[in-house]
């Protein structure tokens, strides 16, 4: 029979979710519910002289309001749970409502607590705080300079840390026969889900018992860092998380609102429920981004890039996220010579805390921006020696010969065949005649760009001892379940968390191609802290390259027991049983045979088993993969200027991704696409804005540009496969390929087309006003 | 405020259904958290989205937009109206079909939009589907597998009608 | 946020206009729907304001100072204001003018804001701005006309 991995098999979560019966945190209802709403303070930096809550605490249904002081020593600070060695971190303590003082526009001030969500809502306007408005700065290179506003006492010029990683001297440059420098900043984002944060707590005073639904990418984590913040232990906290819509990394942070939730569902021994606006969203949900890069790129004039050196501003916001520390250092900082052979790299990076909402993980996290950085780079340089930037790449690829492949920060690239992908997109877009076409239009005062970018991804997160090396509070293997009923059904348990990406789906094609039952048979629990015993959770490209591969081993634990079983059955050797569609059988006498069916009711019956062997049909595996898996491609943009208004229309969109073995090709384009809309979506369009003190200016999805269907051409995909030899399954991470190749790929095309016009550089998001401007200056860095 | 509650009675997807409200309160409120509907969702405060979109006597709407006073009255399609597990509807059959979802959140809501406009424009191109679907932000799919969703189910509505005799 | 705005009072001098808009009374008529408008120290004014455009909307009340007056030519008026949707902090420089057709007062302004009104709003603030200084202006217009006996 043919196998199920490789198929474009149709989702298994879907009749579900389109005939209304998903069951968001939202939709959950419980008698008794009470609804929370969050003062958030309207200052970027403020002290808290005096808050008055009578008004509020008066009005009818209005059932408690906390400040911060009332839970002083009540909930603990909220950690960051990324602690590289060697960054010097100061770590600030992150209360839940602010006691003091307000450290950004959005930070909590008092939460109300009320019968319904109106009463709530209308009781936080009703509460009076006296606040007075202290200096702020934004920027962190502003918050850097001599003179800045110092936002904690105890972090000196607002560095929360500095890391270096790698070394390049001065003489590395200066004797480069070709100098690049630039600036390549990725501006904040906003993850924005469509469904926003939201948490639902129950608490039961007779067994002591916590139930939290909560987003999370990662329930485990959350329980974890929960336990230690409100002093309540794990083996009482169940975890779990509905059908949720959506993260992108801004629901892997452990929040402030979350702790809140569950402490007045246990004070008040009555269910709680907050639901984030979308103002607040970009208030108080972590960003994504802000890094300001200054580069320096040695080559010579035949094309090899020799060196590079980057210093990063990372702004981490007014307090350090759950993963905040560990971006811009690791993902960005060991990944910065990308798919090329370089011999020097050297990243610096200062996290600059600021009176903004926090950084973390946003998609990529940390990779789009590093890309980003060396593929705008790597064009520049190729226009200044004059040479085709496909033929640039080229040069500098790490060839295939050479994987496993060390890159010049250490980090090991499991496999890849770099120029096979880029050979590929320069095929599909039909290159050379693209170039033609461009000089044609150009005569015609028509400004075409085409811009090119190829990236490799640290994903598939990962070796737990490398975590460890790296400061990553935790574990990064996965543990599967597979649990055999009676009759033959298989429940899967693992600890990813999926939101939106088909594990149900995938996973099932994994398990069914091993075990030989009906794919209907196969189902999957994941999101629950009381079914699975531990697990990270979805982020960083890992849940099929770590999960998956640990469904995979825990299936094949299955297989083997099986096989044991049905040898003693049968009176067989356990060597001469084969096991194949479902059927055990013994080697040469096809009618000596056990089904698997049969053999699930053998073991949980346990009439008969072997000497020694314990009833049931139930393996466990802990997968702790030997390396990372790095995905590369490389996508191309072609798009039209309007030199009249600035305005920019995407002509074409090619991408070549290799994730490895593709599972279910349908799921992986659809992992593609959307990486790819938010990678373009970073390049041309959004962009969280602050005023120069920190106030928010994007509330909305009025003032922050969100991607839509007619931003964009039909996107040309193809995958290439190359293997991933450390995992069973041999596959990679494919869900932050799309973002982490495009931002670039359209930022090239931008200044591609621009390129005759004298126009070196914009800054993101390249909107018309700015590209316009960048015109109309005809050549000046704007 | 006037916190005088008013009676609100719509049809909603076949059936009479009628509360008390304040007069404030939104229709998609009304729909999710009053008569515990809860197919359609809220991604945004400021009409934006379109997670929300509901059918209102026929006509696509934001349900955030309109207070469940001003829907007295109306007859109310909602996910929950369109189609079954068993019988899906062919919007619901072609976003299966096509993988025009990931998390589902904006799904209802896109599903709802595409019907209104599928009949505006039951042969649309792939540029004027995407103009359709203006009203939606999804942050997942990148829209395009939306898009054949939506031309695959025009297909399917046009062959049902077809079949059926109709135009 | 830089708000720029300017005016020309057709027929009238720059002491004419300078009277009216330093008159509490004249002042408080011509704001748009303004409910008081006392005079609480010497150049400090207190306002309750009620605004309603768009999604700007609500109460607001307002601490106003007038300061570095140079009768009839210039001065500044620093606008505290705070309602449900926000704050708004103004510090506006009134400049007036002789011009053909009478006198120009431009006022320049850098408003500052927080709240929903920052997040949300921001784009419309300045718009919302140039209506009610469009109405202020056109009201003092017609005071001074008549106070001028026109």
């Amino acid at each position: 029979m043919e196998k199920m991995v490789g198929q474009r098999i149709k989702r298994k979560e879907d009749p579900k979710l389109i005939t209304g019966n998903g069951v968001y945190l939202d939709d959950i209802k419980i008698p008794g519910l009470l609804h929370a709403s969050i003062l958030r303070s309207p200052h970027p930096h403020a002290k808290i002289v005096s808050i008055d809550k009578e008004k509020a605490l008066a009005h009818p249904g209005v059932v408690a309001v906390y400040t911060g002081k009332d839970l002083e020593g009540k909930i603990n600070p909220v950690p960051t749970s990324w602690k590289v060695p060697g960054m010097n971190l100061i770590e600030t303590k992150q209360y839940p409502l602010a006691i003091d003082t307000a450290r950004y526009v959005g930070d909590g001030v008092a939460m109300v607590i009320a019968e319904s969500k109106y009463t709530a809502r209308d009781a936080v306007e009703m509460i009076e705080v006296e606040y007075e408005v202290l200096p702020s700065v934004a920027n962190q290179k502003e918050a850097r300079k001599e003179g800045a506003h110092q936002i904690y006492e105890e972090v000196p010029d607002n560095v929360a840390f500095k890391y270096v990683a790698g070394e390049v001297t001065d003489e590395d440059l200066e004797n480069a026969e070709v100098l690049i420098k630039g600036t390549y900043n990725t501006q904040r984002v906003a993850p924005s889900p469509m469904e926003t944060r939201n948490s639902l707590a129950q608490y039961n005073p007779g067994s002591g018992d916590l139930k939290l639904y909560v987003g999370s990418q990662n329930p485990h984590i959350h329980r974890m860092v929960l336990s230690e913040v409100l002093n309540f232990p794990e083996h009482k906290f169940h975890v779990k998380v509905a059908d949720m819509g959506g993260g992108f990394g801004g629901k892997i942070g452990v929040y402030p609102d979350e702790a809140l939730v569950s402490y007045a569902a246990m004070d008040l021994k009555r269910p709680v429920k907050w639901v984030e606006t979308r103002n607040e969203h970009f208030q108080s949900a972590n960003a994504g981004r802000d890094m300001m890069v200054d580069l320096e790129l040695a080559g010579t004039k035949d094309g090899k890039i020799t060196a590079l050196r980057a210093v990063n501003h990372a702004n981490i916001g007014a307090y350090l996220a759950t993963f905040g520390p560990g971006n811009p250092t690791i993902d960005f900082g060991l990944m910065l010579s990308g798919p090329y052979k370089i011999e020097k790299a050297q990243c610096t990076t200062y996290g600059m805390y600021t009176n903004t909402m926090s950084v973390d993980s946003y998609r990529g996290a940390g990779k789009p921006e590093v890309t980003f950085m060396l593929e705008r780079a790597v064009e520049d340089f190729a226009r200044k020696i004059n040479m085709d930037p496909v033929e640039v790449r080229r040069i500098n690829f790490a060839s295939k010969e050479e994987f496993p492949f060390t890159n010049a920060q250490g980090l090991i690239y499991d496999s890849g065949d770099y120029v096979k992908a880029l050979d590929k997109a320069v095929e599909n877009a039909g290159y050379q005649e693209l170039r033609e076409k461009q000089k044609e239009l150009r005569a015609q005062g028509r400004y075409i760009g085409i811009g090119l970018s190829s990236y490799v991804e640290l994903s598939g997160f990962g070796p737990s001892a490398v975590a460890g090396g790296i400061g990553f509070q935790g574990g990064i293997w996965e543990n599967s379940t597979v649990r055999v009923h009676p009759g033959g059904t298989v429940t899967v348990y693992t600890g990813t968390s999926p939101h939106g990406q088909g594990h149900d789906t995938t996973f099932s094609q994994i398990v069914k191609d091993k075990l030989g039952i009906p794919y209907e048979d196969i189902n999957f629990v994941f999101n629950d802290t009381r079914a699975v015993s531990m697990g990270w959770g979805t982020y960083g490209s890992r849940s099929l390259a770590v999960g998956g591969n640990a469904v995979a081993l825990a299936t094949d634990k299955v297989v083997e027991k099986g096989r044991l079983l049905a040898a003693h059955l049968l009176e067989a050797d356990v060597e001469s049983i084969d096991f194949s569609e479902g059927i055990y059988s013994v080697r040469g006498e096809a009618g000596r045979r056990k089904t698997f069916k049969e053999i699930a009711k053998a073991a949980n019956f346990a009439w008969n088993m072997p000497e020694g062997m314990e009833p049931g049909l139930e393996e466990k595996t802990f997968f702790d993969p030997s390396n990372f898996t790095y995905p590369f491609g490389t996508h191309i943009a072609v798009v039209e200027v309007d030199v009249e208004t600035g305005g920019i229309k995407i002509l074409r969109y090619i991408a070549v991704d290799d994730s490895g073995k593709i599972v279910n090709p349908t799921v992986a384009e659809g992992q593609i696409l959307g990486g790819i809309a938010q990678g373009v979506g970073q390049a041309l369009w959004e962009g969280v804005q602050y005023d120069e003190k920190g106030q928010l200016q994007s509330g909305s999805f009025m003032d922050y540009t969100m991607p839509k269907a007619n931003f964009f051409p039909k996107i040309e995909m193809e995958f290439t496969e190359t293997l991933s030899p450390v995992n069973q399954l041999g596959t990679k991470g494919v869900a932050e390929s799309g973002t982490t190749g495009s931002i670039a790929a359209a930022a090239n095309a931008v200044m591609d087309a621009l390129a005759p016009l004298g126009v070196i550089s914009i800054e993101l998001p390249l909107k018309p006003e700015k590209v316009w401007k960048a015109i109309q200056k005809g050549g000046a860095k704007s | 405020m006037n916190n005088e509650l008013v009676n609100v009675t719509i049809t909603l997807n076949g059936e009479k259904r009628s509360a008390d409200v304040e007069p404030r309160m939104l229709l998609v409120h009304f729909i999710r958290d009053v008569l515990n509907v809860t197919g359609s969702h809220i991604g945004c405060d400021t009409s934006q989205c379109g997670n929300c979109t509901i059918l209102v006597n026929g006509r696509s709407t934001k349900s955030c937009t309109l207070l469940a006073v001003r829907a007295d009255g109306s007859d109310v399609i909602t996910v929950e109206g369109i189609g079954t597990t068993e019988k899906l509807h062919p919007i619901q059959q072609a976003f299966w079909d096509e993988h025009g979802l990931q998390c589902g959140y904006c799904t209802p809501g896109a599903m709802m939009a595409s019907i209104d406009f599928l009949t505006q424009n039951p042969d649309p191109t792939d540029e004027e589907i995407r103009e359709g679907l203006d009203g939606i932000i999804c942050r997942c799919t990148g829209y395009e597998f939306i898009v054949n969703a939506v031309r695959s189910a025009a297909k399917m509505m046009n062959e049902d009608n077809a079949v059926k005799g109709e135009v | 946020m830089e708000i720029k705005h300017k005016y020309t009072f057709k027929d009238l001098s720059k002491q004419e206009v300078w009277d009216v808009i330093q008159d509490p009374e004249a002042l408080q008529a011509a704001l748009p729907n303004c409910e008081t408008f006392e005079e609480v120290g010497d150049e400090e004014y207190k306002a309750v304001m009620k605004i309603n455009m768009g999604a700007i909307q609500g109460e607001f009340t307002a601490d106003v100072q007038q300061v570095d007056k140079k009768e009839p030519d210039s001065y500044r008026l620093l606008v505290k204001a705070k309602g449900k949707p926000g704050e708004i902090e103004a510090d506006a420089n009134m400049i007036l003018d002789e011009a053909d057709e009478g006198t120009e007062l431009s006022c320049i302004a850098e408003v500052g804001s927080t709240g929903l009104m920052a997040t949300v709003g921001q784009r419309m603030v300045g718009g919302v701005a140039k209506v009610v200084l469009g109405q202020f202006f056109k009201d003092i217009e017609k005071q001074a006309k008549q106070a001028a006996g026109q």
